[in-house]
């Protein structure tokens, strides 16, 4: 089930009434009765599926109580993490990577003149959120085995955090310390809560409707048809695309955290305004944060992270980028746009000012931003999204062809909507976006924080007026990060 | 309800519920009741002039309505509307005389015209190339041959006035049927407390036309599930596809023939108006050889580099209006010479 569909629509006031209403006397009764909602959203996309969810919550329990009882025989406990990394790796190895896997084999002997048929490749469909909740069945074991977490005996708990639906296709990552001890008290009604909720939901619709879904066309029609369009375009296309994975994405984690606070359960945040970044260190520390916090713990850390030689922090940083890169995707792609990543996080790292703006914004104390802070946004946003065409096409030529358009076709053209469309009304709505955006800066969680009702409500009004004004349903409603 | 009010807990939740559920519902109306007052002011809703089944059993708009015609979720398109007497969008009455020439165009939305000023219609324009003709506009949005044919047919007095009667020909869509009925369900339906209320409540009248309340009606109609459903299976490949649009272009020349058999047809004052890229070569083969005559726009069409449709719609925009008209405006040109007129 999409959260932008009618099913949605009907399906969260009707679980939200039922869940406090009819099933919140007791917390195994909550829980429960999350578990068959959660199974329900899945389901809804294919139910064949929800055997996969299953069988990670089933091994991951039983591994967690195995590691917790051996916690002290170090050989013992790390023999179950193995357990709990084969299985969950396993599975996204043959749902995710195995074709991936099977046609560089192929790809490689043809290098050397060998032509091999591909007659192994899988015809299966990458089941839908396996990446996100493999990992956080992951963390699970991983805080046993490091001792930051003892395990839960109550596995109707451990089924909700598994399958928590708010969080279950697309994040955020939720350590089991954050939601499993959540989950496993009885949440009550909080007004505060659940009005935060309902606006971070109307927020995150916003950026999913009216930013990223308007853009859509023009992205998909500019790298479509690359080959055609001269480096203004080029740019303009992959500019786009960097407001549209942002909108899209950070829309959607901001529906499932506005979502989990309707029923009472606080998800950590997983986008701090990652555009207004001013080193490329910071971006990590503002976009996805739940992956790049995961992969600090259970990847980075365990390796030495920085503790270690200034070499060996620099292997570490590569590894972690290649494997994040990996993990969005089983395209060397993605690898190489990790690998972008780790190239220009490797300077602010060894000029030491990759912890510098942990903990402030663009424009601290200020109302606006000094002009070497305009500087370095600009310089992190050309970055990153030099990135992204790497991201965005479907493979390392196209991607490489993009770029050898900008270099040797550099000219200036104006760019003509696929549909017709006026390009200023995007022009003026991504400006506002951006201007908002900024004013909002400070906190991720709310959104419409403003004193006066009345300029709330003219907000509120707003924001659906712009999803009226920017509707099309022509545009795939769909979200980019499920195909992760 | 569990939430019963047992202990002071579970009042204060009891409270807080109430206190979200009417703060929300009072926060929706006030939302909608904004939305209701800026869709007004900057008109972004589009009207619709009501419509009726006249004693000719003709189906056409209710006389005397004036107002705009709104394309696209931002205004892109923004038009005025004029019913004439007889209930057509037009900038003229239609009162044909034997001394005038007129020229009658009949047709769908296309026609109709909604899309642009009624002052600037195609019609208008026609008679700006020609100069000393008028132009009737019998559009209306639905119309198919059937309707077109009964309509000559029942208004047979203004007809034989008439000197030239041009039916636009939507190939694909205009051969359904070979005989004509009134949609009294159609209009049944448009005039039901539902669509009063979708067109007297302008935000709905503005979500619908900009299609976001399709997803609720494919609930209601119990589609959106359909869809799901049919997802799961697997695709079949229709072997008869080939067979099945032999039997429809068999079916719509049928149609044709019966429609010309029932209605009549003045093969010396009637043209048909269509584009050859959408219409079936055996139609224009059988038109050829029993003397209908066609004006065919394609490569017209084709000639230009500017678009000829709207944004957010497929109807012909000034420029594609501009080509029809001096493509009819040629082809009357050119049929007065050879007639010595």
């Amino acid at each position: 089930m999409l959260f932008n569909s009618i099913e949605f629509l009907l399906f969260l006031p009707l679980v939200f009434f039922l869940y406090w209403f009819f099933f919140n006397k007791k917390t195994l009764v909550q829980n429960l009765f999350l578990i068959f909602a959660s199974y329900l959203f899945y389901g809804w996309w294919d139910w064949r599926f929800l055997a996969l969810i299953f069988l990670s919550t089933l091994v991951d329990f039983f591994v967690g109580q195995k590691i917790y009882q051996n916690i002290d025989i170090r050989k013992k406990a790390r023999y179950w993490l193995w357990v709990s990394m084969a299985f969950n790796i396993g599975m996204l190895g043959f749902f995710k990577y195995c074709n991936f896997f099977l046609d560089s084999f192929i790809d490689f002997f043809q290098l050397f003149g060998y032509q091999m048929k591909s007659t192994w490749t899988l015809r299966i469909i990458l089941p839908v959120g396996i990446s996100f909740y493999t990992f956080q069945t992951m963390s699970y074991s991983f805080d046993i085995y490091y001792k930051k977490l003892k395990p839960t005996n109550n596995f109707v708990a451990f089924m909700a955090f598994v399958s928590f639906f708010p969080q279950l296709v697309a994040g955020p990552i939720e350590r089991a310390s954050n939601l499993l001890s959540q989950i496993g008290k009885g949440r009550t009604f909080s007004y505060p809560q659940a009005s935060a909720g309902l606006k971070l939901i109307l927020w995150g619709f916003f950026k999913k409707l009216v930013i990223a879904d308007s853009i859509a066309p023009i992205v998909d029609d500019v790298f479509a048809n690359y080959h055609t369009y001269s480096a203004s375009t080029l740019i303009l296309g992959v500019c786009l695309f960097s407001f549209q994975v942002y909108g899209d994405f950070s829309g959607y984690s901001d529906i499932a955290i506005g979502t989990a606070k309707l029923f009472g359960i606080e998800l950590k945040s997983n986008f701090r305004f990652p555009s207004f970044s001013r080193n490329v260190a910071e971006y990590w520390q503002r976009w996805h944060v739940s992956l790049s916090t995961w992969f600090r713990h259970y990847l980075y850390i365990p390796m030495g992270g920085s503790r270690v030689s200034k070499l060996k922090s620099v292997r570490n940083i590569i590894v972690i980028f290649l494997v994040s890169g990996f993990w969005h995707g089983a395209n060397w792609t993605f690898i190489f746009w990790g690998g972008l990543h780790a190239l220009f996080y490797i300077p602010v790292f060894l000029m030491g000012r990759n912890r510098m703006y942990a903990h402030n914004v663009i424009g601290e104390n200020r109302l606006f931003p000094t002009p070497i802070e305009v500087l370095q946004v600009l310089l992190t946003f050309t970055l990153v999204t030099f990135s992204r065409i790497f991201f965005r096409s479907p493979s390392l030529t196209d991607s490489f062809q993009y770029i050898n358009g900008i270099v040797t076709n550099f000219a200036y053209e104006p760019y003509v909507h696929p549909m017709g469309y006026r390009m200023s009304d995007f022009y003026v709505l991504l400006g506002l976006f951006v201007f908002y955006e900024y004013l909002i800066r400070k906190d991720e969680r709310s959104p419409f924080k403003f004193k006066s009702k009345m300029v709330r409500i003219l907000l509120y009004t707003i924001v659906v007026l712009a999803m009226l004004l920017f509707y099309d349903d022509g545009v795939n409603r769909s979200f980019i990060y499920f195909q992760f | 309800m569990t939430m019963a009010l047992t202990d002071p807990s579970s009042i204060s939740n009891f409270n807080s519920m109430k206190k979200f559920l009417l703060k929300t519902v009072l926060y929706v109306f006030l939302i909608l009741l904004l939305l209701e007052t800026i869709v007004r002011v900057f008109h972004l809703y589009t009207e619709d002039p009501p419509r009726y089944i006249d004693e000719y059993l003709v189906e056409k708009r209710v006389p005397g309505h004036n107002g705009y015609a709104v394309t696209g979720n931002r205004n892109q398109n923004f038009s005025e509307f004029n019913i004439n007497t007889t209930g057509f969008n037009s900038h003229r009455e239609f009162v044909p005389t034997k001394e005038k020439f007129e020229i009658a165009l009949i047709g769908d939305s296309f026609i109709e015209g909604f899309h642009q000023d009624y002052y600037d219609s195609t019609g208008k324009k026609i008679e700006t190339i020609l100069d000393t003709v008028e132009v009737y506009q019998y559009g209306y949005a639905g119309y198919d041959l059937a309707n077109q044919m009964h309509l000559i047919k029942a208004y047979k007095e203004q007809f034989n006035l008439i000197d030239e009667i041009i039916i636009y020909l939507n190939y694909e869509s205009d051969l359904e049927r070979g005989v004509y009925e009134p949609n009294r369900e159609r209009i049944a339906m448009l005039s039901s407390t539902v669509f009063k209320i979708r067109d007297n409540v302008k935000l709905l009248a503005y979500g619908s036309k900009v299609g976001i309340l399709e997803p609720i009606k494919k609930l209601v109609t119990g589609q959106a599930f359909q869809n799901t459903t049919e997802a799961y299976e697997n695709n079949t490949v229709d072997v008869d596809q080939s067979k099945a649009a032999q039997r429809k272009e068999q079916e719509y020349l049928e149609n044709f023939k019966s429609l010309v058999n029932l209605y009549g047809y003045d093969k010396s004052k009637t043209t048909i108006l269509l584009d050859s890229r959408k219409t079936k070569a055996s139609f224009l083969a059988y038109c050829n050889e029993n003397g209908f005559k066609y004006i065919d726009f394609a490569p017209t069409f084709e000639s230009t580099t500017k678009p000829v449709t709207l944004i957010y719609d497929w109807h012909w925009n000034n420029h594609g209006r501009e080509l029809i008209a001096k493509v009819i405006a040629d082809y009357i040109k050119g049929k007065k010479a050879q007639n010595g007129k």
